[in-house]
């Protein structure tokens, strides 16, 4: 297992979708694999930077925790937020992707984007801190 | 002898996109949108055949700029890379913006 610990600040979503890609590519998802986890890694990783520490008024870290574990790769960032689960929230149905630009609510994209881009997205509150944890199985697709 | 008549008045806003538009590249997006909106145009055009990334806050700035451009407002991708115009098709987006292989 093995952690890295970014500030949590948006200039670090470039580092920490890097992780991703470099972790990726190391187990050898498949090129668009990497690409989804990329972007529900960083889909994730703003919510937590955005709403968990710059609009309350908070700063802390994220951490990325690398772990490969019985064929799946597993990814989880851990922060120092409040409590959120994004499961939470009401998704948004398909119809609100066939409505026109100028009449959708703005919105549950990313969280849309996250579970529909990897095998599994599971979040737990463990130790005080959000964990946000990204599976990918290894050797498929 | 044939006659030929071209004419056009539409007003056009280009932006080439390079690189990864994510929340933090997303606001300086914004921001050119916003510059551009100014000039009320027809037609936006989207180069971004070297864009490698885009999250759903750049997404987020494709739908501001229908809104705040205008419905009459055509949007133009030229030449997005696959991963790109997969997220376009996930979120329906591609209903509401052209891809196109050039911009002529």
């Amino acid at each position: 297992m093995e952690r890295k610990t970014f500030p949590g600040t948006l200039d670090s979503l470039a580092d920490i979708r890097q992780v991703a890609k470099e972790e990726a590519q190391r187990v050898g998802l498949s090129k668009k694999a990497a690409y989804n986890l990329m972007l529900a890694i960083d889909e994730i990783a703003t919510n937590i930077i955005v709403h968990g520490y710059e609009e309350a008024g908070r700063s802390g870290s994220v951490d990325v925790v690398t772990e490969v574990a019985d064929g799946q790769l597993i990814l989880t960032l851990e922060d120092d937020a409040t409590p959120f689960d994004p499961l939470q929230r009401d998704l948004p149905g398909e119809e609100t992707f066939t409505q026109p630009l100028e009449e959708r609510p703005i919105g549950g994209m990313g969280i849309y984007l996250t579970i529909n881009g990897i095998d599994e997205f599971r979040y737990e509150f463990v130790n005080n801190r959000n964990r946000n944890i990204f599976i990918s199985r290894i050797g498929e697709k | 002898m044939s006659f030929q008549i071209l004419a056009e008045a539409k007003k056009v806003a280009k932006i080439t996109l390079i690189g990864e538009v994510d929340s933090l590249s997303a606001r300086e997006f914004q921001k050119e949108i916003e510059r551009l909106a100014v000039e009320q145009p027809d037609e936006l055009v989207l180069f971004v055949e070297n864009l490698t990334f885009i999250s759903s806050a750049g997404l987020r700035v494709l739908i501001f700029a229908k809104q705040k451009m205008g419905t009459h407002l055509a949007v133009y991708m030229v030449k997005p890379q696959e991963s790109v115009v997969e997220t376009l098709e996930k979120t329906g987006l591609h209903h509401s913006i052209n891809i196109v292989d050039q911009y002529l």
